[in-house]
Parts: C-alpha cells; structure tokens; sequence
C-alpha cells in the first residue's frame, strides 16, 4: 500500500514537472507565467514605449529564446514605430522574420511599416506571405486592399476589403475606404450600403457623409447628396462642403441657390476657384464679359508648369466667354445690314 | 500575448483613412468631368485611343484600357498597329475587359505563329519565313468573323507595304486579317499577300497611328506607348538583332509621332523583350499603373480641350445638359 501511494505521488509530481516544462517550452498549450518578457508586456499595453525599448536592451534579448524572442522582436519593433523610429523599428521586423518566417504577426508588422512608407512593392510580398500561413488575417487583407488600391487595382482591394471586414466589421475607417474603392468601381449602390454602415459605428464623421454625398449624387439623388453635404458642413468639413454644394447645385439646375451657395463659399474663402467659376457660369449666359472679369485674376496664373488645373480652366472659360462676346457683338454689327 | 494583439489592432485603427479631396481643383476636375462626360455629340473633342506598337510589351494597353474604361474615359475611335492593332481590335469590337484580361494573360509566343523548335531551325537555315495565321484564325474566332464595319467603335489598323514601303490604313473589310498584316514582323513572318500588296508589321512605318485615328475624325488624341529601351538590350543572335533593329527603328519613328497625340500614357515596359511572354503579367500590371497615375493629367487635358466647345452650350443656359450618359458614376479623382 505504502509502495503504490508513494508510487503514485511520485507520477503526479512527475506529471506535473513535465506539464509545467511543456507549457514553458511549447507556448501554443498555454501562456507560462514564468515568461521572461511577461513584465515587459505590461509595460507595452501601459504605452510605456521607451521603457520597453530600454527593457529589452541587447544582453537581456540573448537570454531569451522561442516564443519569448520573437514577443520581444514585435514589442521592441511596435515601440519604435509608435516613437517614430522607423529604422530601428524595421531592422526589429527584419531580423524577427528572418529568425521566424512563418510569423504572421511580424510578417504583417514589417508588412505595414513599408506600406506606411510607401514602399509596397515589398510590403505586397509580406502581407501575401502572412495570408499563406493565414488566410484569413485582417491585418494582412487590410494591408493589400489598401496596397492594391493605392495602384488601382480596384477589384483585388474590394475583394481584399471584403475579407479584411470580416473580422473588422466594427470599423468605420474601414468601410469608409472599401466604399471609396467601390464608388472609383463605379459601384455605387453597394457602396451607399457601405457607408451607411460606416455612418452607423460613427454618426459624426464628416467623411461619410461626403462619400455618401458623392454617392447618393452618382445615383442622380442631388437632393440626397446636398442634404449629406450640409450635415458634412455642420460635422466641420469646411469649406470643401460648401464648394460641393455650390457645383452640385450648379449641376443639378438650382441655379439661384448655386448662386447662393457661391457666395457662402466666397464668404469663406475669398478668390476660391469653385465659387468664381459658379458665378462665371451662371452669369455666362447674359453677361459673358462680367463672366470674364471674374475669372480673370485666376485666369492671371494660369501660365507655367505650375498652374493649377482651377487656373487654367478659368483661362478657357474667359477665352470662351470673350469669344462669345465678339461673336455676340459681330452678330449686333451685321444685323442692321 | 491575444490582449497585445487586440491593442496593437486597436492602434492600427488609428491610421489615418483617406479622406475625400474636397479642394477646389478637385471638385473643380470632378464637376467638369461630368459636363465633359454629359457633352452631347460635337460639344465635346472626339476622342481618338491609339496603340502603339510593341510585341509582347504591348499587353500592357489592356491595362491601360482598363483604367479609362472604369474612370468612363469616352473613346470614340481606336487606331492600333501591330499588338496595338489586335488589342484595339478587341476594344473596339467591346470585348469585356475580362475576357481581353484572360486573352492577354494567355498569350504566348506561338499563339499567333506556327513558330516551334523545327520552324525556326527552317527560318535560320533555309530563309524560310514562318507563318502569322494563327493570329488571323484567333482574332477571327473572338471577334466571330466581323468587318471593320460591325465593331461597336470605329477601327484602324497600321500595315506596311514591303514592296513600296507604303503605310496602309486599313478601316474596312475583315479585321481579322488586316491584324495579321498589322502584326506580321518583318523577317519572321512571311508577307501577307492582301488585296494586291505584301504586308508586313505597321510599326516598321507608324509605331504611334495618330494620322490614322486623325483620318478616323479624332480630334483629341490619347496614346498608349509601349516602346522597347533597345539601349538596355544586348543581341545575341540574329533574332535579338533583328528585334534591336526594328526597336531602334520604332524610336526614332514614335519621336514625331508622340508630339502629335494631346496625352502619351507610357507604361514602362521597355525591358520586356519581344519574346518574354513570362512577363506579361508584368506588362498587364505596369498598364493599370501608368495609366492610373496619368489619369486625373488625362481628365483635366480632355476637360481643357473641351471647354471652348462646351462653353457655346453654357452660354445658352445656365442650366444642366438634358441628357446625361448613361455611366451615372462619379470621377475617383474626387472620390480617391
């Protein structure tokens, strides 16, 4: 009796020794208490950057090894980036998925830094890396859709968006830029859809509302998208608000309150090239040369390589609006004849 | 180590999402665009697409299409010469951009020649020429036999005259075969004998077809060049040599013929040799992008040419066009 009880107690001890070693060793079965960068992770989630770069300095990283080396490799690098140390933050990155390639997380850290910086060449080959060893991570999807966008491949961002809003669906940033790839795809019921779901996580983005603009307007709803417009301009969308609304209305046929609204934009930002072309445009008709007066002081800079696209339409449209005056005056000149 | 990734998410939603451009010059482009997309016939240029020359580089027009397409570029005419003339073949005949997408990714070497190990050993030894039939019978296949006459969009191919070196435009008849002419290279291909003449590749004579999208009635012409950098090129065999002399020729051709067109989108695809069909992904790719980056430049070019005629229409009325195209879709300059 005495030999099975010690027997037994000597299995349990046993069992539990080699359990507690597996779960340091092998960190999917669990995370181990006794981890060396656990205090350096509170650090981290105290957004205590610098002090996480200072913990994890050179000889503490040789005492690490596995799971623990590769944390501190996404901590140190994520603590430069938050610092605005993005060399040092992607020499971390680099070394981290060199040491582990199969890291989706440090494959989609270093992913994003080059893709922040405009380098998505690479940036492309790490988030496609990572969707390898994990379809269906967000990070990665996002990181493509918006790669894929920015180089205007319009349908492999929506299909990226797609499956990054899967697991980010509370994300109204997210909607906003899928809706934005579906309004350039010219699919504008769809990405009305979008953006009222945008709208529903956050009531009070003035982005929204312009995109929804854009989009109830593309569906020929002017009255729709001016009633986005205003709700843009009283969540602060500014001036661009109101040069929207005083072309749409232009376009829509409303041509007193174009003229209004040309004014409220002159109001804000006086000489602004939308106004002056609404009041240009309306005024074409009756008065080309007053159309042509007000144009002028824009018209006046649009020489040069440097010129503004607004510059050198108002130099076409006062060309235009004299021409027509000549010709107006030719046809006075001959009549009596 | 799950709670660190939920807050390096958390943080990762802080980056900043593309807000709309709301600047004038934006709007500006977007409102006219419209008006310029609206324009009843004659109130606007008619705008002329042409293709250059380019062998296989010259996939890269089907990327350059897409983007036109999706921004609602209106084309009225398409003029191509060599694979400039079958992928305008395709887009004027309104080929989805899919299936010209799916066509291009496919193409090979010898999807338009009888070429193959025993037939070049054939051309190097004993001069014989091979044979560009396979291009007639594929464009003859997708495009189900049509004359220039039954395309959606009016069509011009470049061929050359190796008798007289004259440059033949062809606009009627059967477009299959006069995109075999248009793409028969000199020196590999035999002459294709065609109402009366011998013809080899256009691009020897027109590498850039604006005269011939001109003699369609373009007034506004968008190009598409595709032009090989024979510097970074080192022959190595009378192949090589014969692909470096007729890209030489090409350039010194396309120098006159770019300051005729209004806009030059120019993907950059002058290290794709004639016979590296691995890279035709590549040129694809280089298409969309060289086009996208071009495409607000190419907006405000049409938008500017247009104004002079749509200023006639604003004069009468203040009021908005009475009928609108039928892409009710908004620019993406303004919606990035």
């Amino acid at each position: 009796m005495r030999t099975s009880a010690r027997r037994a107690a000597v299995l349990v001890c046993a069992a539990l020794a080699l359990g507690s070693a597996a779960r340091a060793a092998w960190w999917p079965f669990g995370e181990a208490d006794d981890r060396k960068i656990k205090p350096v992770e509170k650090l981290f989630a105290a957004r205590r950057y610098p002090d996480v770069i200072a913990a994890l300095n050179a000889s503490f990283m040789q005492t690490l090894r596995g799971a623990d080396l590769r944390g501190a490799y996404v901590l140190r690098g994520q603590s430069y980036d938050y610092l605005g140390r993005t060399d040092e933050a992607l020499g971390d990155y680099q070394v981290g998925t060199r040491l582990y390639p199969k890291s989706v997380e440090l494959l989609t850290l270093e992913g994003a830094l080059l893709h922040r910086n405009g380098l998505d060449e690479h940036a492309r080959e790490l988030f496609l890396s990572a969707l390898r060893y994990d379809p269906k991570n967000p990070r990665a999807h996002l990181g493509l859709a918006e790669i894929e966008g920015r180089l205007s491949f319009l349908d492999r961002s929506a299909t990226h968006y797609e499956a990054a809003l899967e697991s980010l669906s509370g994300r109204a940033d997210v909607w906003r830029d899928y809706a934005q790839v579906l309004l350039a795809l010219n699919e504008v019921p769809t990405a009305d859809l979008a953006l009222r779901k945008a709208l529903e996580l956050e009531p009070r983005s003035a982005d929204a509302h312009v995109l929804l603009a854009f989009a109830r307007r593309a569906q020929g709803d002017y009255d729709g998208a001016l009633l986005q417009l205003d709700e843009a301009a009283d969540l602060g969308a500014g001036v661009g608000a109101l040069r929207a609304k005083a072309l749409w209305l232009l376009e829509a046929g409303r041509l007193g309150d174009a003229a209004a609204a040309a004014d409220a934009v002159l109001r804000a930002a006086p000489g602004d090239a939308a106004g002056l072309w609404v009041k240009a445009r309306l005024l074409l008709p009756k008065n080309p040369p007053r159309a042509a007066e007000i144009l002028a002081p824009l018209a006046a800079d649009a020489d040069g390589d440097g010129a503004s696209f607004s510059a050198r339409a108002a130099r076409a449209l006062r060309d235009a609006a004299l021409a027509a005056q000549r010709a107006r005056e030719d046809r006075l000149y001959e009549s009596p004849q | 180590m799950r709670r660190l990734a939920v807050l390096a998410l958390a943080l990762l939603a802080a980056r900043a999402s593309a807000a709309p451009d709301l600047s004038a010059d934006a709007l500006l482009r977007d409102h006219l665009w419209r008006e310029v997309r609206r324009a009843p016939a004659g109130a606007r240029p008619k705008v002329g697409l042409v293709l250059s020359a380019g062998s296989l580089r010259g996939v890269a027009h089907v990327g350059v299409i897409q983007v036109l397409q999706t921004a609602g570029f209106p084309i009225d005419v398409v003029a191509g010469t060599s694979m400039g003339s079958v992928v305008g073949a395709f887009y004027a005949n309104g080929t989805t951009l899919k299936r010209m997408w799916e066509i291009a990714s496919h193409l090979r070497v010898d999807s338009g020649s009888n070429v193959s190990g025993r037939h070049l050993i054939s051309l190097i030894l004993f001069d014989r020429l091979l044979s560009s039939e396979k291009t007639e019978k594929m464009i003859r296949t997708e495009l189900k036999g049509k004359t220039f006459e039954q395309l959606q969009k009016p069509f011009a191919c470049l061929s050359m005259d190796v008798y007289t070196g004259e440059a033949i435009i062809f606009r009627d008849g059967d477009v299959a075969t006069a995109v075999r002419a248009s793409m028969n290279l000199p020196g590999i291909f035999e002459p294709l004998e065609y109402r009366h003449r011998f013809l080899v590749d256009g691009g020897v004579v027109d590498y850039i077809p604006v005269d011939a999208a001109r003699l369609l009635g373009a007034q506004w012409v968008i190009a598409s060049v595709t032009e090989a950098d024979f510097t970074a090129s080192r022959p190595k065999n009378v192949l090589d040599a014969l692909e470096q002399v007729i890209d030489i020729r090409g350039a010194y051709l396309s120098r006159e013929q770019r300051k005729q067109a209004n806009f030059l989108i120019e993907p950059p695809v002058g290290d794709i040799g004639m016979f590296d069909e691995q890279r035709i992904p590549e040129a694809l790719e280089k298409g969309v992008i060289a086009a996208a980056q071009r495409l607000n430049a190419a907006e405000e070019s049409l938008i500017l040419a247009s104004i002079p005629k749509l200023a006639p229409l604003w004069s009468r009325s203040a009021a908005p066009m009475p009928a609108p195209a039928p892409t009710p879709a908004p620019s993406p300059a303004a919606a990035p």
